[in-house]
């Protein structure tokens, strides 16, 4: 059988201590460049973290340390509290789900399947039916014949998540697995792993720079940057409460506007039009500072900043438009509910409530 | 081929015929009744055929032929794969030069390899031996069987054998497993250009062949120095003879284009 005596797989807010799987401020230095900095993370037993950032930023590198494939130039790696770095790469039980795919292309699914089986010495018969389960879980059953090159990206797929998963792995690393696939087939194939995850509830890193693939799948989502780790957070926490300016621009679309500071009877607040924002203290000193708001927490209102609407796009599920207003170009997003909206051309008035906006110094990157 | 114009179907004809035809001429001329080299004109004879029995050293030469290609091309293919795998993933000091190093003896006329090799082996006191002949003909086969190594080995997608690792596979598993089934393709087709090669060559074999360790090739060449019968032409004929079934039966077990483009059928 594919589960192990698992864990429920809820992921805890805060990490306990040991985590299932530590990064202590494991670096990857090249000649000319840092490609990972001195990140540190753990990882609970059954949960799944995505890493999360453009190309470049070092999540392959990331992974290919904890595989064993690429030396780190510092830090530490420890699965249940042991040094993994000293552990030969071929002896870690870790499964590896590539971009590419890598199934050898001179075995048949079954075969692939059956590899890691066979290299730990499993006995002939208990091989063939976890073979077997391993290709009914991920729906493959009728190709186990099959050699990869007769097969559609889609299957290749199902067959290196079966590959992976019949050792039974400590953790799952999944390098881009969906990047190769198209748009419908990613959404299907992104639903099947999180409820194949969740039910043999196996610890799992995913590296993509798909924001939405990460939110979709994660308990947790690492945004890295160059390198460095910009947040860890739920795909809630991350997306709503961004906490810098590189993590607010990744996931998703925000509005950034220049806001007055003034101090009122209620304390200082950062005023666009009607709409008031009360600024914490190591702001209230400021004249301006930046105010940041997702697109679809705006809301059209009889008063608030005034905005005229430069373009209207209908999107199906919503409304996109762009409206002008005297503190810069706002996105807004409108659920399709079937109420009139508001016309290109015409002279609106946008809100929103407080909580959603995000205050930081003009200057500088601190949030 | 339907594609191809008229003018392009015609080129195509000439130059199979090109190729084709010494052979054929060779083949035909084998069966001539003649004491001569000539078309036969009036009727077929095997005689010439018969006549290879009287000289057993064509036989025997042809034995070592057969010997010295396979050895010398298992043995580069044996160094080409360990150095065509470095070559192809590790950027290490005087990785250039071992390419180089190895692919140099093609750039070096055989003639001046044939009087090197001479003065050499007899220096070291294997001159005339069958061993000087295999030494001298890994070097000479070597740059083909590293060549097309060096291309599947170069193509090889570094995930395939990281996937295997993951699973546990490591050392001579992952290689016999994983790493020989890809470069197969490269290898299979060196060892066969490598062994052609070998088989083939006269210019340098000429001057370090002896007596007692010669091969086909230097064997009619000496023949045709003094005698002009068409002896040579039927052994020719039965060399052909025997690639044409030698190819055939890899066809058959195997499939050539499989073997050589690897399109790889799997283990049964
Ligand atoms: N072998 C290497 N030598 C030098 N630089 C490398 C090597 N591998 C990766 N890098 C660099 O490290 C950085 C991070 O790479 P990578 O981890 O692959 O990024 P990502 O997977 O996030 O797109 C990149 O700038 C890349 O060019
Ligand atoms: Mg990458």
């Amino acid at each position: 059988m594919l589960a192990r005596s698992s864990t429920s797989g809820i992921a805890p807010m805060t990490d306990p201590a040991p985590a299932f799987l530590a990064l202590d401020g494991l670096s990857k230095r090249y000649a000319d460049h840092v490609a990972v900095d001195a990140l540190t993370l753990g990882v609970a037993q059954g949960e799944f973290i995505s890493l999360l950032g453009p190309s470049g930023c070092g999540k392959t590198t990331t992974l290919q340390m904890i595989a064993g494939f690429t030396e780190p130039s510092g830090g530490a790696i420890r699965l249940e509290g042991r040094d993994l770095v000293a552990v030969k790469p071929a002896r870690r039980g870790l499964g590896i789900v590539f971009q590419s795919y890598a199934l050898f292309p001179h075995m048949t699914a079954a075969e692939n399947v059956a590899f890691g089986l066979e290299m730990q010495r499993v006995p002939k018969a208990e091989r063939a039916r976890r073979v077997t389960d391993a290709l009914a879980l991920v729906g493959l059953s009728a190709l186990a014949e099959r050699y990869p090159r007769r097969m559609s990206g889609g299957q290749q797929q199902r067959v290196a998540l079966a590959r992976a998963l019949v050792i039974q792995p400590r953790i799952l690393l999944l390098d881009e697995p969906l990047s190769n696939l198209d748009a419908k087939l990613r959404e299907e194939m992104q639903i099947e792993l999180r409820q194949i995850q969740r039910r043999i509830g196996t610890t799992t890193i995913l590296v993509t720079h798909d924001q939405h693939e990460a939110m979709a799948l994660s308990d947790r989502i690492v945004v890295m940057n160059a390198g460095k780790v910009e947040q860890i957070g739920r795909p809630q926490d991350v997306y709503e409460r961004p906490a810098t300016p590189f993590v607010a621009s990744f996931l998703g679309k925000t509005n950034v506007f220049e806001a007055l500071v003034e101090r009122g009877a209620d304390g200082a607040a950062a005023v666009l039009g009607t709409v008031r924002c009360p600024c914490p203290p190591h702001l209230a000193g400021a004249g301006h500072v930046l105010l940041t708001v997702r697109p679809e927490k705006i809301a059209f209102a009889d008063e608030g900043l005034a905005c005229r609407i430069v373009s209207r796009v209908f999107q199906g599920t919503y409304w996109l438009f762009i409206g002008e207003t005297p503190a810069g170009v706002a996105t807004i997003v409108c659920q399709n509910d079937g109420a009139a909206q508001p016309g290109e051309g015409e002279s609106v008035h946008l809100t929103w409530r407080a909580d959603d906006a995000a205050l930081r110094p003009l200057s500088g990157a601190g949030a | 081929m339907s594609r191809n114009g008229p003018l392009a179907l015609l080129f195509h004809a000439l130059v199979m015929l090109f190729m084709l035809a010494p052979i054929v001429i060779v083949c035909v001329v084998a069966f001539t009744p003649e004491g001569f080299l000539s078309l036969p004109t009036n009727g077929l004879s095997l005689r010439w055929f018969k006549a290879i029995a009287g000289y057993p050293e064509f036989v025997s030469a042809f034995r070592d032929s057969l010997w010295l290609a396979a050895l010398s091309s298992v043995i580069a293919v044996g160094v080409s794969v360990p150095a065509a795998l470095a070559v192809a993933r590790h950027r290490f000091p005087g990785r250039e030069a071992v390419s180089a190093f190895i692919l140099s003896p093609l750039m070096i006329p055989h003639v001046v390899l044939g009087v090197a090799f001479l003065r050499f082996f007899t220096q070291i006191g294997v001159g005339g031996s069958m061993v000087s002949l295999v030494l001298a003909h890994v070097v000479i086969v070597l740059p083909f069987a590293f060549r097309l190594t060096l291309s599947t080995a170069t193509g090889l997608d570094r995930s395939l054998e990281q996937a295997a690792v993951s699973l546990g596979a490591s050392g001579a598993t992952l290689f016999r497993r994983v790493t020989l089934p890809l470069i197969l393709p490269g290898v299979v087709s060196g060892l066969v250009l490598a062994f052609i090669n070998s088989f083939d060559e006269v210019t340098m074999t000429v001057f370090i062949a002896a007596p007692g360790a010669t091969t086909l090739p230097v064997r009619m060449f000496l023949y045709i120095q003094d005698n002009i019968d068409p002896l040579v032409t039927s052994v020719s004929a039965v060399v052909i003879a025997l690639t044409v079934v030698v190819m055939a039966l890899i066809e058959k077990l195997f499939g050539l284009e499989r073997l050589l483009a690897g399109e790889g059928g799997g283990r049964s």
